[in-house]
């Protein structure tokens, strides 16, 4: 028979064991912080860095996360650099089912692989705001988006794709079934994450101009790929919900975003860089969003626009909504930032039709 | 006296009715965990509702009161009468065998050695037991005239409730704080989250969950817990009306106690009974409405001196079973009571948040409602609470929604389904979704758009209606220097509004919203 324990033996284990975590705790306080996010890159002032000696680019760390003025402004975002020239800046395909939208349009922009290297951790970020409504209501990402970028991330040997979101209307739970997006992606083979409200992070933002500090959940920080995938729909304030409104989801605190909109938006943006926009324009919400409801403010158009630039994949999607770019104030804050472009004109986008 | 203890210690391991009792406490720490189990799966209906809400269709006392109160028969309520059944066999067997809350006061009961002092130092007397008889006939009689406040007092619902609003939220705090304090350490980061992602959200919930008097409710079940250091089991000595009930049908009960020729009289069996319900004075005979049937006599008896045998006989009254004296107390607690309650200022005019959770009818509410607090764990949001003030003192603990805690979230229609006894109406989707639960209002005196002139325009995005019951204005507003500004106003359209709250759940102004929903 063990021995039990008397309660004396207890409490001094209890005691002992509190103690040694407290004193870890204040350990912990006297050296380096070493939370997920490499602080170095954040707490440096920018313009100081990198030092006068570094003639090469910045830590490859921390350049899909974190971005300076200095990378900012290259003409193309600092993480278009898998596609190799020759390929478009921004790929529509239209007319198909999800699935071969999606494929059409990475077959355009050069392929999977260019975005994500073998072995990667990819986070996919759709928009799953709420638990009210099926896919058909427009207020969720399409599921046979989702679950068609979860193959190809596999495919092209991703490590583990996850899939979340925070909504803000029901629990993630519902919401992840009601959406139809849990039964695509476990199908497709990935895992759908809950976020947990400890794993966020407290970062800095850098190049913030309004937006300084916010809580980001810490895989986002972390993963090799992000891969943002909005649906397209209209919002009061926002105007209209895509890529960058979709960055919202991985942070705590949003209420703090709704002042000043346009210009939080694109210091959120400056901070996570999705390696892919995938707007998700199956079905566009053209009122009542973001929540939606009615089936007649739904429109099936079957487009798909994706891009490495997520402000030029949102400017195109404006367009869908009869939008110029520029109307939308979160874009103007972008382009001013230098995050991207918005002008479509210029940039060599390549349509394809499905089927024609 | 230490040697009487050794003694006892030296036959029960010698005593082969041991595995009597240790069957017992198996089946007690197996029924505790099932009601741990079915209590977890409750949030969100996990498991479906005619599962995790069978603990509480079983308790013969809140199914028996509500059939009174509400003049309704629930069909799932039936099954209480498995408990009465069982009673009537084998006498007040669910208290010692099956009761939650029992099995509770048995963990945390005082070893044998120190039972022993205390009661040698002060024996409480056995008048006192009649206190859960009149606790029991004023529960049945305010029952009668539809009342059913005092079902508070009820164990499962105590338990139920005290472990929804504060054990849970506790411990996830508690495990919340670990998980914290581990995560920071790269090495722990990936089995953290593991964990994590293993409890979250099917055991614990995966924001942290508020409920006002936390502490409080808490305390009514640490006070029934250090009851025990007066005597072991106080509570269902002396204070439980299910015991109460269960007790009087034990007078009946077919399977017994007997003490035989054998019996030497070495006190041992009243000294180890956890309901002292073993009386030296009385031959060693015991009150079945009192013995919990635990066995813990038959493993003690050195002798062979006492056992469980059935039999047709009724158990003689004792001086502290239910009189004449004591239902005129219940009768003369009850009626003044009730009548002093329904002219308590709430019933003219209701408070201004009484917000009941969808499809209640406010009228018959507090004669259907038990108080088991099932609704308040299932909720996902945590928005239903016990009531504090809002439903007067006869409706306290009863479910309100409380907008700033939690939304009822347009997506859920579980509290109707999770109710046992129907109070709250079971409603498909389609029909919870246009259930008005209040009405919105803005306070423009603190509205950030309306009072400071700032875009802001939440609670119009959090609308869940299709067709949003906030709508946007956009406003000219002139300021200083002949300069006009353009801010979106947020106006309530209360012909669609059904008032699920999350527009006063969100609403990003500090403390107290700037958009309330209100009593319809």
């Amino acid at each position: 028979m063990v021995k039990k324990m008397t309660r004396r033996e207890f409490l001094s284990s209890v005691a002992l064991s509190m103690g040694a975590l407290t004193l870890n705790q204040l350990l912990a306080g006297c050296k380096p912080k070493t939370v997920p996010l490499d602080p170095t890159a954040t707490d440096v002032p920018t313009s100081t860095f990198p030092p006068p000696t570094a003639t090469g680019p910045l830590p490859t760390k921390t350049t899909s996360q974190v971005v300076t003025p200095e990378s900012t402004l290259t003409k193309s975002p600092p993480t278009a650099e898998p596609t190799a020239v020759g390929y478009p800046d921004l790929v529509v395909t239209r007319g198909g089912d999800p699935d071969s939208l999606v494929r059409t349009a990475l077959a355009a922009l050069g392929g999977i692989q260019g975005f994500v290297p073998k072995g990667a951790h990819v986070i996919v970020k759709p928009n799953i705001c709420v638990a009210y409504h099926s896919f058909e209501y427009a207020a969720t990402t399409n599921p046979w988006v989702v679950a068609s970028l979860v193959k190809l991330c596999l495919e092209a040997g991703a490590s583990r794709v996850q899939v979340m979101d925070f909504p803000f209307g029901g629990t993630a739970q519902e919401a992840y079934v009601r959406s139809g997006i849990e039964e695509q992606v476990k199908a497709a083979g990935g895992e759908m994450v809950i976020m947990p409200f400890f794993r966020y992070v407290k970062t800095d933002i850098p190049g913030g101009i309004d937006l300084r500090q916010t809580d980001v959940f810490d895989d986002i920080l972390n993963c090799d790929v992000l891969i943002n995938v909005p649906i397209a729909k209209h919002h009061s304030l926002a105007r209209l919900t895509l890529g960058m409104k979709n960055l919202m989801g991985v942070i705590l605190d949003r209420q703090a975003l709704h002042r000043n909109l346009g210009q939080r938006l694109a210091d959120l943006t400056s901070l996570i860089r999705p390696t892919l926009t995938v707007v998700d324009a199956v079905r566009i919400l053209k009122r009542g969003g973001p929540s939606g409801g009615n089936l007649a403010d739904v429109q099936q158009i079957d487009t798909l626009i994706a891009s490495a630039d997520i402000i030029a994949a949102d400017s195109y999607a404006a367009t869908l909504f009869d939008l110029q770019p520029l109307e939308l104030p979160f874009i103007q804050a972008g382009v001013n930032m230098g995050l991207g472009r918005c002008d479509l004109e210029n940039l060599h986008i390549e349509e394809v039709k499905i089927g024609v | 006296m230490s040697d009487a203890v050794d003694d006892i210690e030296r036959t029960i391991i010698k005593h082969p009715h041991r595995r009597w009792t240790t069957f017992r406490k198996l089946t007690q720490y197996l029924a505790l965990i099932l009601f741990l189990l079915l209590f977890v799966f409750t949030w969100q209906e996990q498991w479906t509702a005619e599962l995790v809400n069978l603990p509480i269709r079983l308790d013969p006392l809140a199914m028996l009161a509500h059939l009174l109160a509400s003049r309704t028969f629930v069909a799932g309520s039936a099954i209480a009468l498995t408990v009465v059944i069982l009673t009537l066999l084998v006498g007040r067997a669910w208290c010692g065998w099956l009761c939650p809350l029992g099995t509770i006061l048995d963990i945390f009961s005082l070893s044998s050695r120190k039972r022993q002092s205390c009661l040698e130092k002060k024996p409480i007397a056995p008048k006192w037991r009649s206190v859960k008889y009149i606790l029991l006939m004023t529960i049945l009689v305010a029952a009668l005239f539809g009342n059913l406040s005092l079902l508070i007092f009820d164990p499962l619902t105590l338990l139920f409730r005290t472990l929804s609003t504060s054990i849970w939220p506790a411990l996830d705090q508690l495990v919340t704080a670990v998980e914290i304090a581990l995560y920071q350490y790269p090495a722990l980061a990936r089995p953290i989250s593991s964990f994590d992602a293993w409890i979250r959200p099917q055991i614990l919930p995966p924001f942290p969950l508020h409920y006002r008097q936390s502490l409080l409710l808490g305390a009514v079940l640490l006070t029934v817990i250090l009851l025990n250091v007066a005597a072991s089991r106080f509570w269902c000595r002396y204070l439980c009306p299910l015991g109460a009930l269960l007790g009087l049908l034990s007078k009946f009960a077919i399977v017994t106690r007997k003490v035989s020729i054998e019996c030497k009289g070495c006190n041992i069996c009243s000294q180890v009974c956890p309901t002292g319900t073993i009386d030296p004075a009385k031959n060693y005979a015991s009150d079945p409405g009192e013995c919990t049937v635990c066995l813990d006599c038959l493993e003690a008896c050195p002798r062979g001196g006492n056992s469980f045998t059935p039999g047709l006989s009724i158990a003689p009254w004792n001086t502290y079973d239910p009189n004449r004296r004591q239902a005129l107390y219940a009768l003369a607690g009850a009626i003044p009571a009730l009548t002093m309650l329904r002219s308590d200022a709430i019933k003219k005019h209701p408070h201004p948040h009484l917000l009941r959770p969808p499809g209640v009818n406010e009228d018959d509410f507090l004669s259907r409602c038990i108080r088991c607090g099932e609704c308040v764990r299932a909720c996902p949001t945590a928005g239903l609470q016990p009531s504090i003030s809002e439903a007067g003192l006869e409706g306290i603990w009863t479910p309100v929604l409380i907008p700033r805690m939690g939304y009822c979230d347009y997506s859920c229609a579980v509290c109707g389904r999770i109710c046992p006894t129907n109070a709250i109406p079971e409603l498909d989707l389609a029909v919870k979704r246009v259930q008005v639960i209040g009405k919105a209002y803005i306070d423009q005196n603190r509205c950030i758009a309306w009072a400071d002139h700032i875009d802001c325009i939440v609670c119009e995005e959090m609308c869940p209606l299709p067709e949003k019951a906030i709508h946007l204005e956009e406003n000219y507003i002139e300021i200083a220097d002949q300069q006009e500004i353009s801010v979106l106003l947020p106006f309530v359209d209360r012909n669609i509004c059904i008032g699920c709250g999350i527009c006063e759940y969100k609403c990003p102004v500090t403390g107290q919203s700037a958009i309330r929903v209100f009593t319809a």
